[in-house]
């Protein structure tokens, strides 16, 4: 028998007490696994957000609007290859109004072009461009609401008072991580005129595509001081500061989240460092006998930390086995359907798993430590005396 | 029944074990307790900001004051109800205000942020008396000043006594006073002048959200009817206090779930380590046990003695981590409220019911932990013990 395959073997001393080790420690992964997805997938909407897209919208506030004809300003600064607006729409499903999810009026043939990653079959798309009613429906969004391609919808506003009927021409799905599919996305055009001409002509804000997206910040800059001298000034960011400032509203559930997952792995040590600490002291008289036998401080060290680091693996790999499955299972699909405008894309990354199993590994080795050393102290004789 | 001496020496003596599995679940209650005392703060900043004899009225269909408009006109006729209380001086007891949200450079950490501001009048005072400056003084009608709250003072760049920001091009806002309003979510916006607001965002002409005093509560279902039956109106009443309790629904639902997820898990795997801890206690006692057994204590005194050890164990750890959690009470926290899209700061709230409820929590943890080793001890057979 190896060293190594002595130091697993001596897991299985104790076989009761081991599992239990690992069903705690591996609980702890599952846990740790699950915070830092969210952590994770909370940002990835600006991990993966497009690098040639840039967004205006008024300087002092969200809730001001811009003149549309901004949009023809924008069009031509230097560096911009397309350029689309939206409009935050707020409206509701009047059937379940306590279920929120995003609606926007958009410009529907500029918008499929900066939002390229918008993928609808052929001829829903046309559907959609000609249909001054229709709406694209995210893939999610759908089976939430339980609508297909020809159903007519009704939304109640909450910004735009009344009733807005309309159809849906397709459904979308998204080829990037950061677009989430959960939205519902219809003709401005129509809102537009259908709102009293007070509130006629304003739009949310502008997405602009760039030639190079290495430029960015130079465009933006661009664009923001054209419209510096008009009432209505502009910020313009990259769509990842803009996606970034969104996660940063939530810091500190992020924060919170940070230090709870230090906790965890705070209390996985305790217990595996626990396990250890109880086993060396029953097996004190057995490393005196192997110390008499000829084997050093530093075998008796690597028994115990290659004991401790074993039962690690096991747990690490348990704990994965177990999380993996329920995150990008059953969970993924709710969170993305109910939570779709914070969490576009909820599941594990390998990074994730990969850091996961290093930790366990880790410490692991570490809650042997102590034990370890305090073993490889023991003189061949006092050992001995300890027999019971 | 065996002594609790016997129990707490046993802990003693192993002090390691003790130690590790104590902090255990001294970290489960420090987390379980600090959530409940977030979601009781969330609770108490949302609550106390609505009183049970005040009315809102909104624009029909909205569902927040910041998607709502409601014209000048309208507001004279909602004060004018007769169910509507009337001050000393004889005017109605009610305002007519509108809110805007505005970004801001976040301190402390870099991204901006939403910050309510509430346009008002100075009759505001009067119809929210728990609102009183704390330094500075109040802001002068018709001029570009305002007061912010408390609790929302230096967590953004520019808001601090003297210091300004700006609402729009060429219109800056200058902070002459601190206000407080009794830990409630006012605390967090900023109030100035209604007119200078209003033009500002270009809302010359409505309001968002009229309130208004009932001369008693029970006058909410007549002023409510006599509102919403005038349908040229189109307007929606809704009493204060649920109103703001509709508000923050989302916020600390995301905070139960999450925090009840994670309180979920960390039980499991401390209960774990408690029966790590107590089976071992027992294996390692099987002579002691085989004695007290031959002493003629019975086998439900056995069990009884290994389970408030385990309780004994648990509640130690209970104690620390509820000790630890009401140093939260120092700590505030600031998140973006989901509905209103600006930042809400809220306290950990501690109270008795939080603390009992916590070793409470331990106590389970233990006793369910201990049980299984508890029944091992008290079923071990005499002669066996004996003879270890």
């Amino acid at each position: 028998m190896t060293l190594v395959g002595l130091a697993a073997r001596n897991a299985l001393r104790n076989r009761f007490r081991t599992l239990l080790t690992i069903a705690g420690v591996s609980v702890a992964i599952i846990a740790f696994v699950l915070l830092r997805t969210v952590i994770t997938s909370w940002n990835i909407a600006a991990e993966y957000s497009a690098k040639d897209r840039i967004a205006s919208r008024h300087k002092v506030s969200f809730v001001i609007s811009l003149p549309k004809r901004y949009i023809d300003t924008v069009r031509e600064v230097d560096g911009v290859k397309e350029a689309t607006w939206m409009s935050w729409f707020g409206g509701k499903d009047p059937r379940n109004p306590d279920n929120f999810f995003a609606n926007f009026a958009v410009d529907p043939k500029t918008f499929l072009e900066v939002y390229d990653e918008v993928s609808v079959p052929p001829e829903q798309r046309t559907a959609w461009l000609e249909d001054r009613q229709g709406a694209l429906v995210g893939s999610s969004l759908a089976r939430q609401l339980g609508v297909k391609v020809g159903d007519k919808f009704t939304m109640q506003g909450t910004i735009f008072p009344g009733d807005w009927t309309i159809n849906v021409s397709g459904i979308y799905t998204s080829t990037r991580k950061s677009f989430d599919q959960s939205s519902l996305m219809f003709h401005w055009d129509y809102m537009n005129e259908s709102l009293p001409s007070s509130r006629r002509d304003q739009i949310g804000w502008i997405v602009s595509r760039i030639d190079d997206p290495g430029r960015g910040a130079e465009v933006g800059a661009t664009i923001d001081r054209i419209f510096d001298q008009y009432d209505n000034q502009t910020l313009t960011m990259s769509e990842r500061a803009m996606n970034l400032s969104f996660v940063g509203m939530f810091s500190a559930i992020l924060k919170a989240i940070d230090i709870v997952t230090g906790i965890i792995l705070f209390i996985l040590l305790m217990i595996l460092a626990n396990t250890i600490a109880m086993g060396v002291r029953e097996r004190t008289s057995e490393y005196g006998a192997l110390r008499a036998l000829g084997f050093s401080p530093a075998h008796i060290r690597f028994f115990i930390i290659g004991e401790s680091t074993t039962i690690g693996l096991a747990a690490g790999l348990v704990g994965i086995a177990i999380a993996w499955p329920i995150v990008n299972g059953g969970m993924s699909r709710f969170i993305e359907e109910n939570m779709g405008g914070m969490f576009p894309y909820f599941r594990v990354e390998t990074s994730t798993l990969v850091l996961a199993m290093v930790l366990a590994l880790a410490l692991g080795a570490l809650a042997g430590v102590v034990p370890a050393i305090q073993a490889g102290k023991l003189t061949v004789v006092n050992a001995l005396r300890r027999v019971e | 029944m065996v002594p609790i001496s016997y129990n707490l020496r046993s802990l003693a003596v192993r002090k390691t074990t003790t130690i590790a599995t104590a902090s255990g679940i001294a970290l489960v209650v420090f987390v379980f307790s600090s959530v409940t005392m977030l979601s009781r703060g969330i609770e108490k900043t949302m609550s106390t900001s609505g009183s049970p004899d005040v009315a809102i009225v909104l624009r029909k269909g909205s569902d927040a004051e910041l998607s709502s408009g409601i014209e000048t006109p309208s507001v004279g006729l909602i004060l004018a109800s007769k169910e509507v209380k009337r001050r000393s001086d004889g005017k109605s007891d009610g305002v007519g205000e509108v809110v805007v949200v505005i970004t801001l450079e976040k301190l402390g950490t870099d991204g901006i942020s939403n910050v309510q501001i509430r346009g008002t009048s100075e009759d505001v005072w009067k119809f929210r008396p728990e609102a009183t400056i704390v330094e500075g003084r109040m802001a002068q009608p018709g001029a570009d000043e305002c007061v912010i709250g408390r609790a929302i003072r230096g967590r953004f760049k520019g808001l601090e006594l003297g210091g300004s920001f700006e609402l729009r091009k060429n219109r800056t806002l200058k902070i002459v006073g601190i206000m407080d309003a009794k830990g409630s979510s006012f605390e967090s916006e900023v109030w100035a002048d209604l007119d200078a607001v209003r033009s500002a965002f270009g809302r010359e002409g409505v309001v968002q959200s009229v309130r208004a005093r009932l001369s008693d509560a029970s006058q909410y279902e007549s002023f409510e009817r006599s509102i919403e039956n005038n349908r040229q109106l189109g307007l929606e009443v809704t009493r204060e206090s649920e109103y703001y309790k509709k508000q923050s629904e989302g916020t600390s639902a995301f905070i139960a779930i999450l925090g009840n997820i994670v309180a979920f898990f960390f039980s499991v795997g401390a209960m774990i380590g408690a029966m790590i801890t107590m089976y071992s206690a027992v294996a390692n006692r099987k002579r002691e046990i085989g004695t007290l057994r031959a002493l003629g204590f019975g086998k439900i005194s056995i069990m009884s003695s290994f389970l408030l050890e385990s309780l004994l164990l648990a509640l130690l750890g209970g104690a620390i981590g509820a000790g630890a959690s009401l140093l939260m009470g120092f700590v505030s926290f600031s998140m973006v409220n989901f509905q209103s899209w600006s930042e809400i700061v809220f306290s950990f709230e501690p109270a008795p019911g939080i603390i009992v409820g916590a070793l409470v929590f331990a106590g389970v943890m233990g006793l369910l932990g201990g049980f299984f080793p508890a029944v091992r001890a008290a079923r071990m057979p005499l002669i066996k013990a004996l003879k270890e």
